[in-house]
């Protein structure tokens, strides 16, 4: 290489470059250089290389160690228990539909008494809690030994005294009342002390009221509700029955962890004599046999008792779906009873059952007395439900503002815009957390109570707390990052299929949309992408704004299911890893949940990439 | 998640580590009224969760935790196996109160109204006497103590229903059920009285610092240190004993061991 020549200032790659003799740890100091630069570009791929190998490491010990504790859960008998005790639990689903279909009915009946009590008892909450203070310090100098001076216990009461008056005349007029019976009311409640242990006369002759109603209601619609009544009561021999069990399963599962924490660390579980332990609960199969016939006869006898229609169309209803729900609810039932006798707490627990109880679970349950469960589905479907509302959101908006400023905009307009939408990158996710809590939440939820809005599936909402909430909010972190893309990849089209489109005499707006938008949709399609890679590993957000439900959505409502809370692969994580200890099955759970996370992004990230390699080929 | 750090201007530094509900409001008054008292201390309090009180310990990060419930078998078991010596101090009650909206026309619940609504048995309001409408219920998250405890006061060890939310902590419960006229939710007695909320007496017995443990829904709060303590540590939690110490748990919300009856 040749000397450059020399000037005032000579430039940096010039003297970087320059060919000296010295050499650097035995190279030659362009070498060194050239490691140096290369060095730094690998870390990334070291980095990497180690995060996956750490969530890995951690992740993968989640398969034996969840393995042992459902080993544990079939060899201790819980499982056992849980056979008959799933089922069964959703006989309280029909309990609730009964219910609430007795409470319509009655509520027909009751309805007014009801709202009179509640009103006057409300005003009366209502002085107390005004008055709390006061009403503290009197009982407190009331109970005190040795008394308190009778005049410091007169200016306690005067004190109580005008507090009650002031609050009281306050109080507006309730509607379920006449005037004269809330200034009655006001008369009465002005002297509420702590001193006088009864309810103001009128409260109690409301209450009195309210009770006569009741009876006549429970009279009016007797058999609904004795067969309401029946119908809850059917399973109390077999509920016992299996608690009896549940306990002893317990028992036995405590055992195993103490010998666990004794030895400090994982016990062979044949120290432990299972089959002892587990014939108390096998030999009671004929009785638990006999408990499912006579509660399935006692449910059957109490939904026969049902008379035809509750008091109220909707009663009625609840009425219609309980009998036909009871069938099959009784059908499992007895499925799951025959089954009882087939079940081996010997059969051994393979990988496969673990993999399957956490990629297809329904339930994640921690921190529980019975049993932890690692099921990952519901997370799945809250994570995925809402990058794809986000990514809905984050679409329409991102690809039209980038085709306008892209083609459309005035260059004064470019430089204002662009900045603008890129800037919301800046904005830390935990500050848009907040404002979904606290103002996006109660603004969507006061427009979902607008009555000329209520054809809109799922209004009027009841979580302020949800996953459109969060889906908003994620969707406007997405915008930048698809706005960017999607504009480059407009920007990308030839020159020339724009000038040939102009010649063919196509106006502005044809060109834009048969030619532009046509030629960058690879690029598009890979902006939406990125935004959903972006939108689906996000935290902050989701965790403060989902509302945190673990439930698999309830798709059945329709279109609505997208205002219902919901937790999210990311939110557990963030939520649940402070607490648990290193290397419990919870921990490692939450590090297989990691993985999985990981896996989607580069899976998303990676179709992105195809999107753009077939886009550039298609360009050449 | 809530925490108070003080800055280390003295020489002992006590660090408490533990649950929320001691660790948000009582602890920090208390070492506020103690380093008036006693001077050169400073105190570090980080509250992310009962569990982490013997985690920490354990580990030697802190002088002492605070729990909301009493050490777990596995837990001592664990001090024992290191060798350690695990001391319980029962420093106040603590009254889990279960608060609706202020709309709610319910306001009294059987306890087995709240087993069954906290499970997730009774689905809608008009079950328990109140207006249609489907129950939302939030509790705390799986850290906390509250949320076991509340599992082992009042829904004998049953699981939380899948149509529960977990909420970061107090406050977010009770805004939550402050704006959701169909909500329902649990707190300490010192979180109470939030706007928009009222409180539901359960079986007719109110929550109150008067009768706790007529209340179905009250439990001791423990602090927790390693061995027997001496030093600061010593003063300090005969300090929570003292008549001050005693005056600022009442004014917190919680209930002092002695006025416990």
């Amino acid at each position: 290489m040749k000397d450059p020549v020399p000037t005032s200032r000579q430039p940096l790659g010039s003297l970087l470059l320059k060919s000296q003799r010295r050499s650097v740890l035995g190279l030659e100091k362009q070498r060194a250089i050239r490691l140096f630069f290369a060095g730094n570009s690998s870390v990334a791929i070291v980095v990497l290389v180690l995060i996956m190998l750490f969530l890995l490491r951690e992740g993968m010990d989640f398969l034996p160690t969840y393995r042992h504790e459902l080993e544990i859960y079939r060899r201790a008998g819980l499982e056992f228990c849980d056979i008959l005790d799933r089922p069964l639990a959703e006989h309280q689903q029909l309990c609730s539909k009964l219910r609430r279909a007795a409470s319509a009915s009655s509520n027909t009946i009751t309805q007014t008494a009801r709202s009179r009590r509640d009103a006057a008892y409300e005003q009366m909450r209502e002085v107390e809690e005004d008055t709390r203070l006061q009403r503290l310090a009197l009982t407190d100098a009331l109970a005190q030994v040795p008394p308190v001076a009778p005049d410091e216990l007169a200016r306690l009461r005067q004190e109580l005294h005008e507090a009650t008056l002031a609050t009281t005349t306050a109080l507006p007029q309730p509607a379920a009342l006449s005037p004269a019976e809330a200034q009655e009311l006001k008369q009465e409640l002005v002297l509420l002390s702590p001193e006088v242990p009864d309810l103001p006369p009128l409260l109690k002759a409301l209450s009195a009221d309210y009770i006569r109603v009741d009876m006549e209601a429970h009279t009016a619609f007797k058999p609904l509700v004795d067969a309401v009544e029946a119908f809850e009561a059917a399973p109390d021999k077999l509920h016992a029955l299996i608690d009896e069990m549940k306990n002893h399963a317990r028992e036995t599962k405590a055992h195993v962890t103490e010998i666990q924490n004794t030895e400090g660390g994982r016990p062979h579980l044949e120290k432990v004599d299972f089959a002892r332990n587990i014939t108390p609960l096998t030999t009671r199969i004929p009785e638990l046999n006999a408990k499912v016939a006579e509660y399935a006869l006692l449910a059957e006898k109490a939904a026969a008792a049902l008379p035809a229609k509750a008091g109220t169309p909707q009663g009625t209803e609840f009425l219609v779906e309980m009998r036909a729900q009871l069938p099959l609810h009784l059908a499992r039932v007895h499925e799951a009873a025959a089954g009882l006798a087939a079940w081996n707490f010997q059969k051994p627990v393979t990988y496969l059952d673990v993999i399957i109880a956490f990629f297809f679970g329904d339930a994640w349950i921690t921190n529980s007395s019975w049993q932890d469960f690692f099921g990952f589905v519901p997370l799945l479907a809250g994570s995925v439900l809402i990058a794809l509302i986000a990514v809905l959101i984050a679409t329409p908006v991102s690809v039209v503002a980038a085709i306008y400023t892209n083609q459309f905009a005035s260059a004064r307009e470019q430089e204002f815009i662009k900045p603008v939408i890129e800037f919301i990158q800046a904005i830390p996710s935990v500050v848009l957390g907040f404002i979904g809590i606290s103002l996006l939440g109660d603004a969507i939820k006061g427009v979902s109570e607008w009555s000329w809005l209520q054809w809109v599936p799922g209004f009027p909402i009841q979580e302020r707390l949800n996953m459109f909430n969060a889906a908003c909010l994620l969707a406007l972190m997405a915008v930048p990052t698809m706005y960017s893309l999607a504009e480059d990849s407009l920007n990308n089209v030839p020159r020339a299929y724009i000038d040939a489109s102009d010649a063919l005499g196509a106006t502005k707006l044809q060109t834009v949309f048969c030619v532009i938008v046509p030629a960058a949709r690879s690029g598009i399609a890979a902006a939406v992408l990125l935004g959903l890679g972006r939108v689906i590993g996000e935290t902050m957000v989701v965790l403060l704004v989902a509302g945190n439900r673990i439930a698999i959505p309830d798709f059945s409502v329709g279109p609505g299911v997208i205002f219902q809370p919901a937790h999210t692969l990311t939110g557990i994580i963030a939520q649940e890893l402070g607490e648990v200890s290193r290397g419990s099955a919870h921990w490692q759970a939450l590090f297989m949940v990691g993985i999985v996370l990981f896996v989607i992004s580069l899976l998303v990230n990676w179709c992105a990439r195809a999107f753009v390699r077939s886009f550039e080929l298609f360009k050449s | 998640m809530l925490g108070t750090t003080v800055p280390a201007a003295a020489q002992t530094t006590l660090r408490l580590r533990g649950s929320d509900t001691l660790g948000a409001k009582l602890l920090p008054q208390m070492a506020e009224a103690f380093k008036k008292q006693a001077g050169r201390v400073s105190f570090d309090i980080a509250a992310e969760g009962s569990s982490t009180a013997f985690t920490n310990l354990l580990t030697d990060s802190a002088e002492i935790g605070m729990s909301s419930r009493k050490v777990k078998p596995d837990e001592s078991a664990e001090f024992r196996l290191k060798g350690r010596d695990l001391r319980e101090f029962e420093i106040a009650w603590d009254v889990i109160v279960i608060i609706v909206n202020k709309d709610n026309p319910v306001s009294d619940l059987k306890k087995k109204e709240v087993l069954q609504i906290f499970s997730g048995d009774i689905r809608d309001w008009s079950e328990v006497g109140g207006n249609p409408g489907l129950i939302s219920i939030y509790t705390r998250n799986t850290s906390s103590g509250t949320y076991k405890d509340f599992m082992d006061l009042a829904m004998k060890k049953r699981e939380y229903g899948t149509n529960s939310q977990k909420m970061a902590g107090n406050e977010q419960i009770a805004a939550e059920v402050g704006a959701n006229p169909h909500g329902i939710g649990y707190l300490g007695l010192a979180y109470a009285h939030a706007k928009g909320t009222k409180i539901v007496t359960i079986e007719g017995a109110i929550p109150s610092t008067a009768d706790v443990k007529k209340y179905p829904y009250a439990r001791p709060t423990f602090l927790y240190t390693n061995g027997e303590p001496t030093g600061t540590t010593r003063q300090f939690i005969d300090f929570c004993y003292s008549p001050v110490g005693e005056a600022i748990v009442t004014k917190v919300g919680f209930v002092p061991k002695s006025r416990a009856k």
